[in-house]
């Protein structure tokens, strides 16, 4: 089972720019969602979108940042769940920005899917190596 | 039924049902093979193992007398389901973010 969402992006704007357009809250929203995000360490805000019923979001992402690395790395908390308080999504959101010739190379790794991570059992089924990691991680939520 | 509106989040979210599902994982049990190794009572283990049935993520079959249990793979689909989601979503927020960014490099 899948656990980590990994994607690279090339933008042909120097790291300043880029970094820029993740970090400035009228920027961020638009090409991501609607936000009160400010650049200071452990700074919480939140993400709004529509309410996914699908995936019983409410559509809110709460958000904390964790990491600042000024134009190379950015990481924030990003927890999410059906309403009321309740948190079904614990994920973290990881950017790395790394500068090229001719422009930048964003790197983007959303992790920590906890209930998933903590729930090896089904990749345990899957093949040997994997079994040993699941009979680990059982054993570390006993 | 309380159960049916679980999600599969909420169903993992509880340790006894992780290892029901771990106990199952190494090999498909019966209902009272499974109780065996869980301190709470044959009701408390039903309605976990109903819960789990409920939720796609065991089966049950009548073998003679025997309920046994073993895993399927519909309530464990529905957690990879919210990874493709996110999977699908950051890709496509990126797209907007490379026409923004092209935009301003022609600029």
């Amino acid at each position: 089972m899948q656990k980590t969402i990994k994607h690279q992006f090339f933008f042909p704007n120097p790291p300043e720019v880029v970094w820029e357009y993740l970090t400035k809250a009228e920027l961020i929203e638009q090409w991501l969602m609607p936000n009160d995000f400010q650049l200071i360490l452990g700074y919480d805000f939140r993400f709004v979108v529509k309410p996914m019923p699908s995936l019983d979001l409410d559509g809110i992402a709460y958000c904390k940042i964790l990491e600042i690395v000024p134009f190379r790395k950015l990481t924030y908390s990003w927890k999410a769940g059906p309403g009321e308080g309740k948190i079904s999504l614990d994920s973290i959101v990881e950017w790395t920005f790394v500068p090229k010739d001719n422009g930048t190379e964003l790197q983007l790794v959303h992790s920590g899917f906890k209930e998933i991570e903590n729930f090896n059992i089904y990749t345990a089924m899957d093949n040997g190596w994997v079994k040993q990691v699941g009979i680990i991680n059982s054993l570390l939520i006993k | 039924m309380a159960q049916q509106t679980l999600d599969a989040f909420q169903v993992i979210a509880d340790p006894s049902r992780r290892e029901m599902l771990y106990l199952l994982s190494k090999k498909s049990l019966t209902i009272n093979s499974l109780a065996e190794n869980f301190d709470m009572s044959r009701p408390a283990v039903s309605k976990h193992i109903k819960i789990l049935n409920v939720a796609g993520f065991i089966t049950i079959q009548d073998i003679g007398r025997e309920r046994h249990c073993m895993l399927k793979q519909d309530g464990f689909n529905e957690l990879q389901e919210w990874i493709n989601f996110f999977d699908k979503f950051w890709l496509s927020k990126f797209k907007k973010l490379e026409i923004l960014l092209q935009q301003k490099s022609i600029k």
